[in-house]
């Protein structure tokens, strides 16, 4: 058996990605014309689709390499056969991670207020409380940390990866010492992860638009809900390689266990949903309960409920069969659902804080989306054609040739 | 040819030695078939004795009535609501192992998987015992059922989360005992198939439920076995969660906050791991089952240890983040009453935060993660910052009230309550010692499952597959 190890980009695979991200450029551009030169509402509107796109996006492409980081550390091999995927996806992270940089340096430095009321605090007590995180300075100093680690320790994750294609089998002391190797800068990524993902991103870009209101679950809220959608991306770009003759050592075995990983995340989301919201709702304080007032009550109930049978419903019934989760039409159709319905649930959290009164969502915010899918089919495909799709050397990879679910 | 046994050479054994599957039965039902040893005696009566002392402490308190505990005006929840929530956590680490691990095909749960399991229904046992008596009037304990009854409109609060916890840890319980119970029917049946004492032949034929071996019970068992897996995994999440939920739904500054469920689970896990630490580090030990509970386990489950203590670390932070930026002046006055050292309990918030984020820290290196010495160490620093966590979360919460007028004096336990939790020790170590001496604490059936493909012998002659070329072995290997 031989492998079809280098990836040629298909003609029409890459006329897409273009059209895609021509899409994109050209909804920016209209969006700026239609809100962006407008009033300071429409001016927010413009900046805060800008805002969820580029974010959840990120997010997103850098959950992939979250999944290589943990399955590193859990010592997983089942995910070999299809790892050099996941590392294309992630380097997604460069260029939408310095799109989203300039989106977010442009908010504060442009002073959208209505977007950060925080930038003009006045002379509100409570946000002047918050100064000392709720600054210019620290939302700038801290942003570029974050996206410039997750981009170095993902590099060199990537890095350590592609040594392994120059070097010849490993003997069994090797083995172990690049197992070691791996683990040591997987660890260093996750504990960055933790720092940001798990806590302090969320609270400053997106918890800070309702400056008043907070919730100590928003963090992990939002890395459930990017986690999840990160698998179904994975699983979409793993069976279209799949359908075009490559992976050959990817089977049904393996897409189980992404399918798995789908169905469990999607609970586990919907888990800190109900818990976050629950708790609320139980309480019903009015600075928490705020947050929810509009959302259920208010001219966004029909995405608030969208956003349940999409994300909760949908996987549950769906994903819940052994056989749907070894069927490629039915994993594409989910993945696809789950990556629409966790971007709407960013939507609703970006849009839903900046725009209480009424729903907007129009050709403007899918535009957009689709500039930033175009970017990502972009970046991990050419990412996909310089190293072979196989990491052959890797110790556990006969693990996951013969891996059974 | 799936069925092909094979794992990378560079993982460790999880069964060390040239072991056989005789072996496997010969080592791990020996030590029920001997008569007890000394140490066993030994430890046996001081657990009956502690037990003693507990039933006495509980005792005074359902003869005397609750003022037989310090509790008071603003601290209505102290040591029994603590140690109800300890003991409940502690149980967590046998349901992950045995479920959630089951479900991601971890190999070396199979080493631990029983003890762990047992200790989960004796931990859940133990923390039944504090809400159940501290209603005062115990008999009517049966008021927590929702049943038609005869005190006319009067039914039980649908909508309070203490209601939620009487249905989350009975079924908790009735489903950890169901899976540990079907797992160990096979292995019953092997104690009673070596049995040469008529007494034994018989007791231990009636426990097996007629366990003959035969390929539709193997069927039918592997069947049960994921349906209870399957069941038990939200089970590991839920049960801690509604236990969060019975402060999270109050409005008490340091009670309400939303991370509460997933937190509480992290934490339930990293204490539960603490106590199979404790557990088996002595089992392997005084059974010489170190082949099977190898330094492989004890390293995986460290790796586990400082993976939610880490979780744990990062809520606890955000905790008292929020708690600066909400500038709620309650919010922040509760935790002040944490941190700050110079408040009554001050020293208690840090204890918890040396214990439980600090010291597992040291887990990063692998030198400590396989030192015994250390990690028994570890494991007991672990359970007391556990502890110490929900008191921090109950009493530092509630000891100063809105009015300072009503600020309660210092709160420190009687002997009574105190014996209390000494006797759910006894009762805890009582069950697990008698478990040790009559049931086979691995299970044989399961590690004879893994043997051939995770034993140190029979990876010895895989290296032929290991030495193939990927196209070689995909094409003689794969499906």
């Amino acid at each position: 058996m031989s492998f079809r190890e280098q990836f040629e980009i298909p003609a029409k695979y890459k006329m897409w990605s273009m059209i895609l991200m021509a899409v994109g450029l050209v909804s920016i551009l209209i969006g700026y014309f239609l809100y962006g030169a407008g009033d300071e509402h429409q001016n927010a509107r413009f900046w805060g689709v800008l805002l969820y796109n580029s974010v959840y996006f990120l997010l997103v492409v850098n959950a992939a390499m979250f999944f290589i980081c943990a399955t590193t550390l859990a010592m997983g091999g089942w995910q070999l056969s299809f790892r050099r995927v996941s590392e294309a996806i992630s380097v997604a992270v460069i260029p939408i991670g310095i799109i989203s940089f300039v989106i977010l340096i442009a908010l504060v430095l442009g002073h959208q207020h209505h977007i950060y009321h925080w930038l003009t605090p006045g002379d509100d007590k409570l946000i002047l409380g918050k100064k000392a995180f709720l600054n210019p300075t620290f939302f700038i100093v801290w942003t570029v940390l974050t996206i410039a680690g997750w981009i170095l320790l993902g590099a060199r994750m990537r890095k350590i990866s592609a040594e392994l294609d120059e070097r010849g089998p490993l003997t069994k002391e090797e083995g172990k010492r690049y197992v070691y190797k791996t683990t040591v800068w997987g660890s260093l990524y996750l504990v960055w992860f933790a720092l940001t993902v798990a806590s302090t991103v969320p609270w400053l870009w997106f918890m800070s638009i309702d400056a008043h209101w907070y919730s100590t679950m928003y963090s992990w809220y939002t890395f459930a809900s990017s986690f999840v959608a990160g698998i179904a991306l994975m699983t979409l770009f793993v069976i279209y390689l799949k359908n075009h003759g490559y992976l050959e050592l990817v089977n049904q075995e393996h897409l189980h266990d992404l399918g798995k990983f789908m169905f469990a995340f999607s609970i586990f989301w919907t888990y800190l949903w109900f818990s976050q919201f629950m708790l609320i709702w139980y309480a019903n304080i009015p600075e928490e309960t705020v947050y929810f007032k509009h959302r259920v009550q208010g001219p966004y109930r029909g995405i608030f409920f969208l956003n349940l049978i999409i994300n909760f419903l949908a996987p549950l019934l769906i994903l819940m069969r052994r056989s749907s989760k070894r069927n490629y039409t039915l994993l594409v159709f989910m993945s696809v659902l789950i990556l629409f319905g966790h971007w709407i649930d960013f939507y609703q959290m970006v849009i839903g804080s900046i725009s209480k009164d009424h729903v907007e969502l129009n050709l403007f915010d899918f535009g957009v989306a689709a500039g930033f899918i175009g970017l990502i089919m972009w970046s991990a495909g050419n990412a996909l054609t310089k190293r072979s799709l196989v990491v052959k050397n890797h110790p556990f990879l006969k693990e996951s040739i013969i891996h059974h679910t | 040819m799936a069925s092909l046994r094979y794992e990378s050479q560079v993982r460790e054994p999880l069964v060390t030695g040239t072991k056989t599957y005789h072996d496997v039965t010969q080592d791990i039902v020996r030590p029920i078939e001997m008569k007890p040893s000394f140490l066993w005696k030994v430890g046996f009566t001081i657990s009956v004795l502690l037990l003693l002392f507990g039933v006495y402490s509980v005792y005074r308190e359902v003869v005397y009535g609750i003022g037989e505990w310090n509790l008071n005006k603003t601290i209505g929840w102290g040591w029994d609501i603590t140690n109800f929530v300890w003991w409940v956590g502690i149980g967590h680490a046998g349901t992950l192992i045995s479920a959630i691990l089951l479900l991601f095909r971890q190999g070396w749960r199979t080493g631990v998987n029983r003890a762990a399991e047992a200790m989960t229904i004796f931990a859940v046992m133990c923390a039944g015992q504090f809400p159940i008596f501290h209603m005062g009037r115990v008999w009517m304990a049966f008021f927590v059922l929702p049943y038609p009854n005869t005190r006319g409109p009067l039914w039980v609060n649908f909508s309070s989360p203490l209601l939620w916890d009487v249905f989350a840890i009975s079924t908790y319980f009735t489903v950890s005992l169901l899976f540990w119970y079907s797992g160990l029917l096979p292995d019953i049946a092997t104690v009673r198939d070596r049995a040469r004492e008529k007494w034994r032949k018989h007791m231990y034929g009636v426990l097996s439920f007629g366990w003959t071996g035969s390929t539709k019970h193997w069927q039918r068992h592997e069947a049960l076995s994921l349906v209870l897996a399957g069941l038990s995994t939200p089970l590991v999440l839920s049960v801690h969660t509604i236990v969060s939920f019975d402060f999270a739904t109050s409005v008490i500054p340091g009670w309400h906050t939303t991370i509460f469920p997933p937190y509480f689970v992290a934490g339930a896990i990293f204490s539960g791991f603490a106590m199979v630490q404790t557990l088996l580090i002595i089992t392997r030990k005084v059974l010489n089952l170190e082949d099977y509970i190898t330094m492989e386990h004890i390293e995986v489950m460290n790796k586990v240890i400082v993976l939610t203590g880490s979780i744990v670390g990062v809520a606890y932070i955000t905790e008292l983040f929020i708690s600066w930026y909400g500038q709620n002046v309650y919010e922040m006055a509760a935790f002040q009453n944490r941190w700050d050292l110079s408040t009554p309990y001050g020293w208690s918030y840090w204890l918890m935060m040396g214990c439980n984020v600090l010291a597992p820290q040291f887990f990063w290196f692998r030198k400590l993660r396989r030192n015994l010495l250390f990690t028994f160490f570890m494991s007991i620093i672990v359970n007391v910052g556990m502890w110490f966590e929900r008191f921090v979360i109950i009493v530092t919460s509630v000891y100063r009230d809105y009015i300072p007028s009503s600020w309660s004096t210092y709160y420190a336990p009687t002997i009574w309550e105190v014996g209390f939790y000494l006797g759910t020790f006894g009762l805890f170590f009582t069950c697990f010692f008698l478990f040790a001496k009559y049931f086979p604490v691995i299970a044989i059936a399961e590690i004879k499952h893994i043997l051939k493909k995770n034993g140190e012998s029979f990876k010895e002659n895989m290296v032929e597959e290991e030495r193939a070329t990927p196209e070689k072995f995909a094409h003689e290997h794969a499906h």
